[in-house]
């Protein structure tokens, strides 16, 4: 639809103009032809295409306008250096700069690992060969989060080393936007890193008459609340830290009990890395491979028909089960893989 | 009757799956069998962290029992038989050939 001419259009007054210099004398100019024009527009209002006369600004839009021209204007160029969030005041009056929007307290942006922070993981656990634990307890950052930024960080070099292309300019400009961590030495701890899970049998009450000449422990109490329950000391990820605090406590030095914190540590990994061989080479073992004239490996697992139990149901047993229903469907069921291969 | 060892084929729409069992010729092919012996997936599958490309393809069997079932006159199928020929309970049913009709050999 093309623009239409409204009352307070300027195209009257022009044609009024026009009509002026050609009116004889006689006419008096004072007296009017047409229509007179209400108002004049400026000419930051006019617009080229359009003789419609623009909406007026609502009150919140003008107060917008308003705050980008006074407290908002560093709003509008990002500097390059940290989150630029608009915050919100806290009970205390002091602005919260980790909370993206001002409606929303319990949305808070946490911090992320930087670039220079993952290389440095890298190094320790790939070039000084750390093992992961001392390097979780290093940083304060969780074991599962170092195994996922050397697992990233693996792909990332042979990335570079195969001369495929990365959004690198990309991920510097998300970075930048974000609030990192370097781990450097003076920031504050990274995360918790041995937590445990609080099992709902250890929250209840109980009285449990014991001598006074004996020792209670962390694990009598578990054994107390219950035979499966875990004491906290081989729940948590790096038992091997309650070693380290109590040779401080005991007065090691430092150094010494840090020292045989590694060599704890790096004993651990090296007896799992053990178990898992040990596992692979059982499984090995357990399979006949057979190469076929297509190309196709057949890999034949040797099982025992006997796992299906008396009454043929069993789990472990081999093959689809005869009789049961089978819920890979089933609504509700999560079907997103829990495990990484 | 005669006892078969056979697949019995499960899984889904383009995604078969198969259960190697022992059962009655004239059952239906889905029926409970005499005893499930080993599992074949016949789509070939890749290993996650190897980049050679190479395929494989995953089967379970209690080779023992596969043996004693043999053994007392059961009769695999074309299918069954390949699968059991390659672990050596049996011989190949239909051998190598070369062009001049002489088995290849081993």
């Amino acid at each position: 639809m093309p623009p239409r001419i409204g009352s307070s259009s300027s195209l009257p007054k022009k044609l009024l103009n026009c009509l002026d210099t050609t009116l004889p004398s006689s006419v008096p100019s004072s007296v009017p032809l047409r229509r007179p024009v209400t108002a004049a527009l400026t000419a930051s209002q006019q617009c080229l295409f359009s003789t419609s006369a623009p909406r007026e600004a609502t009150k919140p839009q003008r107060l917008f306008r308003e705050w980008l021209k006074t407290s908002g204007k560093k709003f509008q160029h990002h500097d390059g250096n940290g989150p630029l969030y608009i915050g919100r005041l806290t009970d205390e009056g002091e602005e919260n700069r980790t909370m993206p929007f001002p409606s929303n307290p319990a949305y808070v942006s946490e911090p992320v690992l930087s670039d220079a922070a993952r290389e440095t993981i890298w190094e320790c656990v790939m070039v000084n060969k750390m093992p992961l634990k001392a390097v979780s307890a290093q940083f304060s950052v969780d074991i599962r989060r170092i195994a996922a930024v050397l697992r990233m960080k693996e792909i990332e070099k042979r990335m570079e080393a195969a001369n495929m292309q990365m959004a690198i300019p990309y991920a510097n400009t998300v970075e930048k936007m974000l609030p990192r961590v370097n781990l450097t030495k003076n920031e504050r701890p990274f995360e918790p890193i041995n937590d445990i899970h609080v099992h709902s049998y250890t929250m209840q009450q109980l009285f449990v008459p014991v001598s006074e000449s004996r020792e209670f422990t962390r694990s009598d109490a578990a054994k107390a609340f219950g035979g499966h329950i875990l004491p906290p000391d081989s729940k948590m990820r790096i038992p091997e830290l309650i070693t380290l605090e109590k040779d401080i406590a005991k007065g090691v030095e430092p150094r010494v009990a840090e020292r045989k914190f590694i060599a704890a540590t790096a004993k651990h990994e090296a007896e799992f890395a053990r178990r898992l061989k040990i596992e692979s080479i059982k499984e090995e073992q357990n399979k006949i491979r057979v190469n076929s004239s297509r190309n196709v490996e057949f890999r034949f697992e040797k099982v025992n028909v006997d796992d299906v139990g008396r009454d043929g149901r069993a789990r472990s047993g081999v093959g689809w089960r005869y009789g049961v229903p089978f819920n890979d469907r089933r609504r509700g069921a999560v079907k997103i893989p829990t495990s990484v291969e | 009757m005669v006892v078969k060892i056979r697949l019995a084929r499960f899984g889904r729409t383009n995604q078969p799956f198969y259960n190697i069992v022992v059962a009655h010729a004239r059952t239906a092919r889905n029926s409970r069998p005499l005893e499930v012996i080993g599992t074949y997936d016949p789509i070939p599958k890749r290993d996650t962290y190897d980049e050679s490309g190479k395929l494989h393809k995953d089967i379970k069997l209690d080779v023992t029992r596969a043996q004693y079932w043999v053994g007392v006159g059961a009769q695999p199928t074309d299918t069954v038989w390949r699968l059991l020929s390659m672990v050596g309970i049996l011989q190949p049913k239909y051998p190598k050939q070369q062009p001049d009709g002489a088995p290849v050999k081993k």
